[in-house]
């Protein structure tokens, strides 16, 4: 095997020179939880990535060369998404990356990008580790909102409801929870300092049973609960809590930053869902009132390509973040990962939810979410975010 | 006659030797994807070859060796990221530092046989998990230990050949020198007469036991000694790896190497290697058609036990020994 | 600071968790005290047991008593299945190293994970409580779900049942008989073969009920198989490989330290019980109720 393996190098090292020079695709790996809980969130994410693919690729691709999109499964683990991250890079020779959900994977497969010098865009990863003085390198380039703008508008949120008096959090065990809430915790002190926080629980990403911890935060008795629970272990730890009458001890006071305000969190939970709770979405897709044009057409576009009846709030994220090398790649004139990096510093691009800019010092957004409540709506079988509010850095206002 | 001279001239030639040479070529010869497979098998061979020391030479079925590969793993990430000492520490550190988890573990572990004995070496290799998972100041817990710095390997740039190799193919042949010293040092100690007592355990531990072996002894020293090797595979893992993860210390890593060691074969020295080899390859192969590969490795496991419980090398020397037999026949005759 | 509401809600919730491993952990435990085998694809039965009920919701739903039907049906599913792979594999390992029948099963496990993703996909599903069992109670300041008791009845009737089925009928005599030695009973005309695919499919029956009697609280996901295998090992060990009852108490114990490892332990809840895996094994291998093994 070992011989086969040898002559195979020898006759593609003579041919590689040639391959370059034809015209070929523009690759951008795209590592993205496809199976487990986070897949709740992956799988759309790669839909709205491969709807912009197609819609370049229909409108003549970039500097004439079109675009590919290399999706694998990254089971939403670290350890997993480096090794296809180095074998996209390294096998499969990929211009770009992109994907990665949690903030588990996007940091490591950050370092992955910085050594071999591409660009890497994330999409969804929020800890503030990833674009940190310390991790921030010129590669690097965050869609997402950020853990500390999470937890500060949840802490907003909360502070803004007058008679409560003893909080508590609950939230993954890795960098977005711990950072959300070490984010949540440090405002929510500032805003009102009476408050106390009574309980903080930690479950694992991934965690099949809730219930040790749901009972032990019920018995320290919270007025109002920080949640960072996302996707599929959300819809977990409703089912668990529900009955135990967690929500109806904090009279459905919880605020969750992980985005379980989503079409696709509400539908997975269906029936089960903690009506008045407080979440967000990057793309409310119900809009309501004053809704922009672009956004309705995106809405449109994907129904129609999905073939599903109600459109996913995340397909936005993997869509803009397509749109946003490509811009990079435009601009740059070139794919040499290089130019693109420093075409992007300050390079603004324009998505369905509205125009973002990658800070040229932080590498990021900053972009905040749609806010609400969540509630029955008899238009659909499933709970909906009533009247989303824009919201960044800053308090809310009621 | 003729057949007996050609089996003892097999004999004498310096196999490690010749491999190493041979794998030595792949980066200049390969694309750079080749050279990182290499890595890849070299360092599952290495790991596989410390388990076979348990299973093939000394009978110990352990459901737990990935433990000791993570420990190694850890101390030398974290010594080289953390503290930023050099490779040359931090490699016998990890090596220590997973034999001396072997020791600990496996002075409980070989009090027990059989099933009791793999349960315990499970149980151990979880709390090991449990603690890379949770210990977040310094495993890095859930994100583990990304960014993984490369030895210093200025000193290639000094060498006529090295210093045309990108950072992947020096630290390959580097990887490469480790693990082929490991493969002598292995060889030597089955071959000693410590390793001969080990083989003589495996055959009979309640004969061996009658004789005066102090059993409990030679069996928690082959699980240090194949814990420490394990640790060192660990170490050159995560730095091929450009970094440290609590994923892979989870025990189904554990299953993974023992079916490597098995499907090359337990009884044969190079067994292992072959194995190693062989499912990383396959691996490679398969998951670029789909993305069933537990499918096909289990049916490859089930193959392998009902057809093939020698593994490749069982297989391959039972044929030659049949075409010997064979052929020695139409001579006679 | 700890009050009495507090410690009976983790007592409930330690009580649930524990009869639900017991539920599947009998079954492992039934295989390995009569057949010496340890069988890690136990793990696969219960989640095809949990894929099935879904699948058969989805088919019966909304028609009134679904959900029990389908969870019967994934049971007697996964009873034909065990049966089947008992019959046509594993009856060939016998009395083989144990390093062949861990990989057997093993290889079981790959086999039937991915088997449940070509059928299932790999997302996540939910199947919704019984409308019966939707409310609760308030017991001593906690509250504890109906569908939560209900578990943990029958756990005990599971328990219950099983016990008198082992001392007291024939067929029990017999089981305890082969776990004794195997040999003897063949000797003394006992049809040995049909015995061990008999408890095969009861374990895998038990193993299936399991997994369909989790879906409403818990959800479906590839990788169920593997985190259970090691839990149910773990309750097995504590109560002895081969004791039924052992393996009763396990659960129990399992259940408690887990849910108050959470109080006086936040942040090793997980290595908890690992820990004390180890313990039991280093001091007293064969558990709390086991049989000194050979």
């Amino acid at each position: 095997m070992r011989l086969q393996r040898l002559l195979l190098g020898i006759l593609v090292a003579s041919l590689v020179p040639a391959a370059a020079s034809a015209a070929s695709t523009i690759k951008i790996g795209f590592p993205m939880p496809l199976s487990g809980p986070a897949s709740v969130y992956g799988v759309p994410i790669v839909k709205g990535a491969e709807m912009a693919v197609n819609e370049i690729n229909a409108s003549g691709g970039v500097l004439g060369r079109k675009l590919e999109l290399l999706t694998r499964d990254s089971k939403a683990s670290a350890d997993e998404a480096v090794r296809l991250a180095r074998e996209l890079i390294i096998k499969d020779s990929v211009d770009f990356l992109s994907g990665t959900l949690t903030s588990a994977e996007a940091p490591a497969v950050s370092t992955i990008a910085k050594e071999n010098k591409i660009v890497f865009v994330a999409p969804t990863s929020k800890t503030i580790q990833l674009t940190s003085p310390a991790n921030l390198h010129p590669y690097i380039f965050r869609l997402a909102s950020n853990t500390d703008i999470d937890g500060r508008t949840g802490a907003a949120i909360i502070a803004g409801m007058k008679d409560v008096k003893k909080v508590a959090t609950i939230a993954p065990d890795y960098a977005y929870g711990r950072d959300a809430v070490a984010a949540f915790v440090d405002y929510i002190k500032k805003a009102r300092p009476d408050i106390e926080i009574v309980d903080q629980q930690w479950p694992k990403l991934g965690q099949s049973d809730f219930t040790p911890f749901i009972t032990a935060q019920m018995a320290k008795k919270p007025d109002a609960v920080f949640c960072d629970v996302f996707g599929g272990d959300f819809v977990t730890l409703a089912k668990q809590a529900g009955p135990l009458g967690y929500f109806k001890m904090i009279n459905n006071r919880l605020a969750d930053g992980g985005e379980v305000g989503t079409t696709d969190e509400a539908q997975a939970l269906g029936n089960d869902y903690p009506l008045g709770i407080w979440s967000d979405a990057y793309d409310p897709v119900i809009w309501g009132a004053n809704e922009p044009a672009a956004h309705k057409a995106f809405i449109e576009h994907l129904k129609a390509y999905t073939k599903e009846k109600y459109a996913s709030g995340w397909a936005v994220m993997g869509y803009a973040s397509i749109y946003a090398l490509a811009e990079g790649v435009k601009k740059a004139g070139s794919t040499n990962s290089d130019k693109v990096a420093k075409a992007m510093l300050g390079m603004s691009f324009d998505t369905p939810i509205g125009k973002l800019t990658f800070n040229a010092k932080t590498h990021e957004t900053e972009m905040g979410e749609f806010w609400g409540q969540m509630v029955k709506d008899d238009h659909y079988p499933f709970a909906v975010l009533k009247d989303p509010k824009y919201l960044s850095q800053g308090p809310y206002t009621n | 006659m003729m057949k007996k001279s050609a089996t003892a001239l097999l004999r004498r030639i310096p196999w490690v030797l010749v491999v190493f040479v041979a794998a030595l070529t792949v980066p200049w010869l390969g694309t750079r994807y080749d050279t990182f497979l290499a890595t890849q098998i070299a360092i599952s061979a290495l790991f596989a070859m410390s388990l076979n020391l348990l299973l093939g030479t000394t009978g110990l079925v352990s459901f737990g060796h990935v433990a000791y590969f993570g420990i190694g793993s850890y101390v030398c990430g974290i010594l080289m990221k953390t503290y930023g000492m050099p490779f040359s520490i931090a490699l016998p550190a990890a090596a220590a530092g997973s034999a001396l988890g072997a020791l600990v573990f496996g002075f409980f572990c070989v009090r027990l046989t059989k099933i009791y004995f793999a349960m315990l070496t499970l149980a151990f290799s979880q709390i090991v998990w449990a603690i890379c998972f949770k210990w977040n100041d310094v495993t890095g817990g859930d994100q583990g230990l990304p960014d993984v710095p490369y030895p210093n390997l200025d000193w290639m740039s000094q060498v006529p050949f090295l210093s045309d190799l990108r950072i992947g193919g020096q630290f390959y042949v580097l990887t490469l020198i480790v693990v082929m010293l490991s493969l002598v040092a292995i060889k030597r100690i089955i071959a000693s007469p410590f390793g001969l007592m080990l083989t003589t355990i495996r055959e009979n531990p309640n004969r061996s036991a009658s004789i005066g072996l102090n059993v409990r002894s030679y069996e928690l020293a082959a699980f240090v000694i194949a814990g420490g090797f394990a640790g060192i595979a660990g170490a050159l893992f995560g730095i091929f790896n450009r970094g440290v993860f609590a994923d892979y210390v989870y025990w189904p890593k554990s299953a993974e190497v023992m079916i490597m060691t098995i499907l090359g074969g337990i009884d044969h020295f190079w067994g292992p290697v072959v194995g190693a080899a062989t499912l990383v390859l396959l691996n490679q192969e398969i998951t670029s058609y789909t993305e069933y590969w537990p499918l096909v490795l289990g049916i490859i496991l089930l193959i392998l036990l009902f057809v093939f419980p020698g593994g490749i090398v069982g297989g391959l020397t039972t044929g030659f020994a049949w075409l010997r037999r064979k052929a020695g026949g139409r001579a006679d005759a | 600071m700890f009050d009495v509401s507090l410690l009976f809600g983790q007592f409930l919730g330690g009580l649930t968790t524990a009869m639900f491993l017991f539920l599947i952990a009998s079954g492992l435990s039934l295989v390995f005290g009569v057949m010496r085998v340890l069988n890690f694809a136990h793990g696969s039965f219960y989640m095809i047991g949990a894929y099935l009920a879904w699948q058969a919701v989805q088919w019966l739903a909304p028609a009134l008593g679904s959900f029990w039907l389908a969870a019967f049906a994934a049971a007697l599913g996964v009873a034909v299945l065990g049966g089947l792979i008992e019959r046509l594999l594993l009856r060939h390992i016998y009395g083989r190293e144990e390093l062949y029948q861990l990989l057997l099963t093993y290889a079981l496990v790959l086999i039937l994970g991915d088997a449940a993703k070509l059928a299932w996909g790999t997302q996540q599903l939910s199947v919704s409580r019984p409308p019966i069992l939707n409310g609760g109670f308030e017991v001593l300041g906690a509250t504890l779900p109906a569908y939560n008791l209900f578990i943990m009845l029958t756990g005990v009737v599971i328990a219950v049942a099983g016990w008198f089925v082992l001392t007291r009928s024939p067929a029990g005599r017999m089981v305890r008989a082969a776990a004794l030695d195997r040999e003897m009973l063949g000797a003394l005309g006992a049809n040995v073969g049909a015995l061990y695919t008999g408890m095969f499919v009861v374990s895998s029956f038990l193993a299936g009920l399991s997994g369909a009697l989790v879906t409403p609280i818990q959800s479906i996901v590839p990788g169920m198989d593997v985190e259970i295998i090691v839990e149910a090992f773990i309750v097995v060990v504590i109560g002895g490989l081969g004791s039924f009852w052992g393996t009763f108490w396990g659960s129990v114990i399992y259940g408690q330290v887990l849910s108050f490892g959470i109080l006086i332990l936040p942040g090793f809840s997980l290595f908890s019980v690992f820990a004390l895996m180890a313990v039991i094994l280093i001091v007293r291998p064969w558990g709390l109720f086991g049989r000194p093994l050979r």
